[in-house]
């Protein structure tokens, strides 16, 4: 018995050396020219655009660099900081897509944690790219603001998106006769002129949470129009969330959530709103410049626009687009494929392959030579020289603030439990004044 | 009791033989815990690489007393509380309930075994797929069955209580199907000539099962209890999937990992902070602990009584 079971033995070694020797046998070295065959880890988050973009370009980086393969991730927005986070740390991630760098503390802001990409720099988990030869062909601008810590840079930032504007569906406007709002009156009066004839007003990606809060952005900028000094405001004491202009704010939120958003939007996922937008069942899509080519590959003949929120009755205050630095490229400071990641960056900055990433994605280009030539694009022109970025790019919360301490309309019923403008703004001005007393 | 690995050296043969699950336990289990209440007392970011400083008890302090992020605390801890009360009463009865049925000779029982104990092999991501469809709230088939009845609801996406009651009935349907499997094998350790016996004594449906099969059960009502209040305790799996950081929906295991991965702010960037998020942990350890040994306490004694 032990015989045969030690002869069985004997026999499977032999057989699994040979097959680990064929296995392990190395390629035979075809010279000191030629690089040895790599993978190239790269991080992305779900923007179907974005994403489609990608897989192209990979595939042409491919056939130019046939010894690199391209290993693409692709996680959901939400969840980007956290596999950043883990794969950074696990060394298993060579080029992470990272959003600009923003809110960053503030000397007025007192016991506040750095923001994730600071940490991440703190701890040396990102490559300086300061000296790499593409940086230069970004504006001075967008590398400045959104990719540079200490006076190096460790992200090159591939375009601005404005998140305060409205999407409208030019067809239902015009048949139905209503006027393309420029003030908070006319955008109410359009919405009840859509919902007297059945036509829900808007939609929004509820079901991802933001969309919900973001698509409101707008009327907090309409109202208070300098974000940097709505900030520092809140944080001294000087703006607070419970006054007569922030009142107002709080009504016009209501009404956005109670009377504009179309029911059951709350179901509906952040990639699937601009389909439902394109299919003409809605008249209105409140939202980011993000979606735009979304909207157009969902329905190539569909006639849209897309307007600043106007969130005032004095059309000048809603002449601005809020919005960030969106998407950006970092390298992962230990990666093993250096020279792999920086032909990656550079290929993609070529301007001819950064023309055509902003074409695909909508973005506000960062390349100075990079061109607008997207519907979207054409569609915010006429207000880049307003554009300015936005509150939530610049608030971090005090540590011990409330769960409430934030200007979002999903606070309110559907989306919410509230329903009543002044509770509700003395209640987030009592989370925010919480964690104000708390740091002093 | 004579000892069955000999004398002198064979007589460490069991602790060695145990040597390996003990590595694995320390490795998995054991290390990790101890780490995590080390990393309480600290700004740990989870980062490799990053400065980590002693602060002492100000993660706790924080998490409990530091202004109304505190309170919001204290609100998601009622809440997973509630989810326990909830999850564990309805999840033990229903699971004894279908276990009863099936176990009974019905024709094609093996094919609802498998039914009601399918969602527990589908994992969270489809799991909360499934439900996120089935409760779609334009035209999904939960809202068509509402509009027969002239009603309407946001579902996991209207009002907080409501798209909690839901994570509610979607973790009692995932889970199920293990209580239900415990139980069945249960009722299988019973022999028939117990029920014969009760039958022959003239003992009616309801006292067959509250004499011979609830007694008997006791093992299984014990593992199931256990398994059910500590399994939703540290539920947050399905928060994440169907909820995301809402308002009014948290519970402390998904509090936690909001914390730790940098979650909680919406849509901007906010910071990690896993030395915060592991007293946090700590706290949620402490909690399942006390609840956990109080049940598990007064289970040991209903069991010596009845099977003394």
């Amino acid at each position: 018995m032990f015989k045969k079971m030690y002869s069985m033995l004997a026999l499977l070694m032999v057989l699994s050396m040979i097959l680990s020797a064929c296995a392990s046998t190395p390629a035979p070295s075809t010279g000191s020219d030629t690089p040895e065959d790599l993978t190239l880890k790269v991080l992305v988050h779900q923007n179907p655009p974005m994403v489609a973009f990608m897989e192209e370009f990979n595939k042409k980086f491919e056939e130019k660099y046939p010894y690199i393969t391209v290993d693409m991730s692709v996680v959901n927005a939400n969840d980007l900081s956290t596999v950043t986070q883990t794969r950074l740390t696990a060394n298993d991630v060579d080029v992470v897509d990272m959003f600009g760098f923003a809110n960053a503390a503030q000397p007025y802001m007192s016991q506040v944690d750095a923001p994730n990409w600071q940490q991440l720099i703190d701890a040396g988990l990102l490559m300086d790219l300061s000296d790499q030869p593409f940086v230069k062909n970004y504006d001075e601008a967008a590398i400045q603001d959104a990719g540079t810590y200490n006076g190096k840079v460790y992200e090159i930032n591939l375009g601005r998106v404005s998140y305060s504007g409205i999407y409208y569906n030019k067809d239902l406007f015009t048949a139905n006769n209503v006027k393309v709002p420029t003030t908070w009156s006319e955008l109410v009066t359009a919405c009840e002129t859509f919902k007297s004839i059945d036509i829900p007003c808007m939609t929004a990606g509820g079901k991802d949470g933001w969309p919900i809060f973001v698509g409101a952005y707008g009327l907090i900028g309409s109202i208070y129009p300098d974000q940097e000094a709505l900030v520092e405001g809140l944080w001294n004491g000087t703006i607070k969330w419970n006054d007569a202009k922030s009142l107002e704010m709080w009504e016009k939120m209501q009404v956005y959530a109670r009377d504009m958003m179309e029911e059951g939007a709350s179901g509906i996922g952040g990639d699937a709103a601009p389909g439902r937008f394109a299919s003409g069942a809605v008249a209105m899509f409140p939202g980011g410049t993000w979606y735009g080519p979304a909207i157009e590959e969902a329905q190539p003949s569909f006639e849209w626009g897309y307007i600043p929120f106007p969130g005032s009755d004095n059309a000048d205050d809603n002449k601005y687009l809020f919005g960030k630095y969106d998407q950006g490229w970092a390298v992962a400071a230990n990666t093993p494929n250096k020279d792999a990641a920086m032909l990656y960056l550079a290929e993609f900055s070529d301007p001819e392959n950064y023309q055509a990433f902003v074409d695909a994605v909508g973005f506000i280009p960062t390349q100075p030579t990079a061109q607008l030539n997207t519907a979207i694009g054409k569609e915010v022109a006429p207000y880049l020289e307003n554009f300015r970025v936005g509150y939530e790019q610049y608030w971090i919360a005090p540590k011990g603030a409330g769960q409430f301490a934030n200007p979002w309309a999903s606070y309110f019923k559907p989306f919410g439990t509230d329903d009543d403008p002044k509770v509700l703004a003395d209640k987030v001005q009592a989370d925010l004044q919480s964690g104000l007393d708390a740091v002093k | 009791m004579a000892y069955y690995f000999g004398s002198k050296r064979s007589r460490w043969t069991p602790y060695l033989l145990l040597l390996p699950g003990i590595f694995f336990y320390v490795l998995i289990a054991l290390g990790p815990s101890i780490a995590t209440s080390v990393y309480s007392f600290t700004n740990a970011t989870g980062l490799k690489g990053a400065q980590i400083d002693w602060i002492g008890l100000d993660n706790y302090k924080e998490f409990l007393f530091m202004g109304q992020a505190a309170k919001d605390n204290f609100a998601a801890l009622g809440r997973t509380l509630i989810f326990c009360f909830f999850v564990t009463t309805i999840q033990f009865g229903l699971g004894l309930l279908v276990a009863v049925i099936i176990n009974q000779n019905l024709k094609g029982r093996n094919i609802f075994r498998t039914l009601y104990f399918m969602p527990v092999i589908l994992g969270a991501v489809i799991q909360g797929l499934i439900w996120s469809l089935f409760l779609f709230p334009l035209g999904g088939p939960m809202a068509r069955i509402l509009e027969l009845f002239g009603a309407q609801s946001e579902f996991l996406g209207g009002q907080p209580a409501e798209a909690f009651a839901w994570v509610i009935v979607i973790q009692i349907w995932a889970n199920m199907g293990t209580t239900m499997i415990i139980f069945l094998s249960g009722l299988q350790t019973i022999g028939a000539e117990m029920y014969e016996a009760a039958r022959i004594d003239g003992a009616s449906s309801w006292q067959v099962f509250a004499n011979v099969t609830w007694p008997l059960l006791t093992p299984s009502v014990n593992t199931n209890l256990t398994l059910n209040i500590i399994g939703s305790l540290q539920a947050w799996q399905l928060f994440l999937v169907l909820l995301g950081y809402r308002n009014g929906t948290q519970v402390l295991g998904y509090l936690i990992y909001a914390v730790g991965f940098g979650q909680t702010s919406g849509s901007v960037t906010s910071s990690f902070r896993q030395g915060y998020a592991a007293a946090a942990s700590i706290i949620l350890f402490l909690l399942v602990l006390v609840i956990g040994l109080g049940v598990n306490y007064i289970l040991k004694r209903r069991e010596e009584r009845i099977m003394g």
